[in-house]
């Protein structure tokens, strides 16, 4: 066996005994195996409901695939992405007397297992959802594993291996592949001019003629169709093209001279790869390609002590290019702006209407239970030995840590609930007390991670320690929710918000208490 | 042999490496020297054919891309990183058959031993401590059995035993006709090693200095006078002290 086969080999049994170790390794394949039936069994309500249960419709949505995952494929290719390096495979493979090739080769096949999944799904949905004989889903599954992946992985050579292909030229195939959407969106337009909006618009444009036209998409749609639906003149002709085209790319890419040019730009990604893989570990939002850009700002430091750590973030959010806002904030507009333009629209909440003093908690609550694992700036702070260095006192270190993501909550949670509460015609004690439950519970999901850091230590897994959140976090929402419920039944709504949120915040005090032992030792 | 000649290279329009040209013979240690900046890694990543670049790099008379070029050629980065789900074993397995060099039992178990890593032979890279996987890439190094070998900061992270060991393979390594070129700032570490150094900065090379041509000179003094970093320090520690 080559150094590449041993490599993956080693590679995916060493990974699949640390994963058995795992006990929340057994959680996600339950969890997968569940999606894997339920989902095609849910789908079939609504496949059925439709009439859209045909091995016909299976051509319709891979065409749809096709429309986004071909062209995407071209414009990464073409921009030398697509293909994950890690920093090992920079230290040891690219050095390494190995074909720059197969080089290319070994990471397309890193997803290999994915799509053969992927794979296994669509043949799982074509039988229940689509009623596609076996014959078809075999050679369906034959074709997209072999026949596309070869295809695939010829594109990837010359696009990505390829030394004679410049910017511009590369930049060309970008606007080629571009080409190509824009091409079928005319088409789509045109139908749509001539026959107006409908379903069955859409299924004569899915299953078209002219679209199998298109170059290298429309011959793929023409290659499904044939399978599919049977033989016509054109799909039969498109799939010869198709046939055309992959022996001519496998040849091309067979011939083509290959020294490692694209080695610096695999290992550009591999940096940049492992820094969003370091940020997400550590709780934080980045994207790939995606590099933060500073300004220039000042700030005029007050205090001493841990004051330092506020004004630190301060500068660093000044420099920041959207300041103190992230995802929470988009979110916290895009729900404030929802609730209010449904009320607006609905006039009232419906048989919901008397709780309608919840709807805002609720809808933060949710918000901020599931972005759970975006701990923010502060996180960073438990991180630093200078943290344990300075010469003031651990609550005092928690407190300029994490003030800042109070404020930045303050701001969320108004940009959430003025305008719904104008809307709604809330009181200003009951406005008021939406925000401040948005910031508690804002205030308890961090600190919530630190508790959850003490517990779990450095011996678990970021998985443990996001469940251990979670958990705490849960009963936090828990005992709120009995402090409304208790409420409610004293009082009315602004009792029941009231209780509510003294509820939560005797849990996050709680918590935040528990939340100082953090800042005691660099490791707990 | 390891020539670089004619060596360019860009970042957008910052040139790192301005027409660097040298040489470092057969069973002879080069060493690379330079502040921060002056374009060491660049050259390095070069020549470890990591990098695209203008002019030509050699490795005992062929092109540095070459397949035969590469099979005689070792190479340490600064950093090391492991394969997360590969023992340290694993990592010379794998690197035994990329380089098509079989690598025996007793080859295996005498490199483990002398780099302390015989207990370490079942942990996977992930498990290890930078300066346990700096050991495993200078043993990766050395089962290839190389011609030419490019170490860029070997001794950071190591332990005393094992930068004495380091320095004693180097040595063997020399022994044995190899060619070494090694980028470092430690000048105390290479002291005793070094054959010709080069002196860069600013992507340019200031100066090649062969030992025999310097007899009584000291490195980190010929360094000091070379860059002009002395001046600058003590410039600065005036002023810190004003």
């Amino acid at each position: 066996m080559g150094a590449i086969g041993y490599l993956y080999k080693r590679t995916l049994i060493n990974r699949t005994k640390m994963a058995l170790k795992k006990p929340v390794t057994y959680l996600y394949l339950a969890l997968l195996l569940f999606y894997f039936l339920a989902v095609p069994a849910s789908l079939k309500v609504v496949t059925q409901g439709t009439g859209l249960d045909s091995a016909r419709d299976m051509a319709g949505v891979l065409t749809v695939l096709s429309f986004w995952l071909i062209p995407a494929n071209l414009i990464a290719y073409a921009k030398r992405r697509g293909l994950v390096y890690r920093h090992s495979d920079v230290h040891f493979l690219f050095p390494a007397p190995v074909g720059p090739k197969l080089v290319l080769i070994y990471a397309h096949l890193k997803t290999l297992l994915a799509q053969v999944l992927l794979n296994l799904f669509a043949v799982v949905c074509g039988g229940v959802l689509f009623h596609v004989e076996g014959w078809r889903l075999a050679v369906y599954f034959v074709f997209s594993v072999f026949i596309e992946n070869l295809l695939e992985a010829g594109i990837m050579l010359l696009l990505y291996g390829s030394e004679k292909l410049r910017e511009r030229q590369r930049g060309m195939v970008i606007k080629a592949a571009y080409g190509l959407v824009v091409i079928l969106l005319g088409m789509a337009v045109y139908m749509y001019l001539q026959e107006g909006l409908s379903m069955d618009t859409v299924s004569r444009f899915l299953h078209s003629d002219m679209i199998q036209m298109v170059p290298f998409i429309g011959w793929y749609i023409a290659a499904v169709h044939l399978l599919f639906v049977g033989a016509t003149a054109v799909n039969v002709a498109g799939t010869v093209c198709y046939g055309l085209l992959l022996a001519a790319v496998v040849a091309a890419a067979w011939r083509m001279d290959c020294k490692g040019g694209f080695y610096e730009d695999a290992m550009k990604f591999a940096e940049d790869y492992e820094e969003v893989l370091e940020s997400r570990r550590q709780g934080n939002v980045k994207r790939l390609g995606k590099k933060e850009k500073f300004g220039k700002a000042r700030v005029r430091w007050r205090g001493h002590g841990a004051s330092a750590l506020f004004y630190r973030q301060l500068l660093e959010y000044k420099k920041s290019r959207y300041f103190i806002f992230d995802i929470n904030t988009i979110v916290a507009v895009l729900a404030g702006a929802a609730l209010a333009y449904l009320y607006e629209k609905e006039g009232s909440f419906g048989g919901l209407e008397p709780y309608r003093v919840f709807v805002l908690p609720v809808v933060a609550a949710y918000m901020l239970f599931i972005f759970t694992a975006f701990s923010g700036k502060w996180a960073k702070e438990l991180k630093s030995p200078y943290t344990y260095l300075l010469p003031d006192s651990p609550f005092r270190k928690l407190m300029a840590a994490t003030l800042m993501q109070h404020i930045q909550a303050l701001i969320n949670g108004c940009i959430m609930t003025v305008p719904c509460a104008l809307v709604m015609g809330l009181t200003l004690p009951e406005a008021l007390l939406c925000i401040l439950f948005y910031i508690l519970m804002s205030a308890g999901r961090l600190y919530s991670l630190a508790v959850a850091q003490i517990v779990t230590g450095s011996a678990l897994g970021t998985t443990a320690r996001q469940l251990v959140q979670m958990l705490l976090l849960s009963m936090a929402v828990g005992a709120a929710v009995m402090g409304a419920v208790m409420g409610m039944a004293v009082g009315g709504g602004l009792m029941a918000l009231g209780i509510m949120d003294l509820f939560l915040g005797l849990f996050t005090m709680i918590y935040m208490v528990i939340a100082t032992l953090n800042f005691y030792h660099i490791e707990v | 042999m390891l020539e670089v000649i004619h060596l360019s290279k860009k970042y957008g329009k910052t040139l790192a490496a301005d027409d660097i040209g040298f040489t470092v013979p057969d069973g002879r240690i080069g060493i690379l020297l330079g502040p921060n900046g002056a374009g060491k890694s660049t050259v390095i990543k070069s020549i470890a054919g990591l990098l695209r670049f203008k002019g030509t790099v050699r490795i005992q008379g062929q092109d540095s891309h070459t397949m035969e070029a590469k099979r005689s050629f070792a190479y340490v980065p600064e950093l090391p990183y492991m394969y997360e789900a590969l023992t340290v074993r694993e990592h010379l397995e794998f690197i035994s058959r990329a380089y098509g060099i079989p690598l025996s039992e007793e080859e295996a178990s005498s490199l483990f031993r002398r780099f302390e890593l015989a207990d370490k032979q079942d942990k996977l890279g992930s498990e290890l401590s930078k300066g346990m996987m700096q050991k495993v890439s200078i043993c990766c190094a050395l089962i290839v059995r190389p011609k030419v070998i490019l170490l860029d900061e070997p001794m950071v992270g190591l332990d005393p035993a094992a930068i004495k060991e380091l320095k004693a393979q180097i040595l063997e390594l020399k022994a044995q006709g190899c060619t070494v070129l090694i980028s470092t700032h430690m000048l105390e570490m290479v002291k005793e090693l070094w054959d010709v150094t080069f002196v860069m900065d600013k992507g340019h090379i200031l100066g090649t200095y062969a030992r025999e041509a310097l007899a009584n000179e000291d490195l980190e003094e010929l360094y000091f006078s070379v860059t002009g970093q002395d001046r600058t320090r003590e410039d600065g520690r005036q002023a810190w002290e004003r």
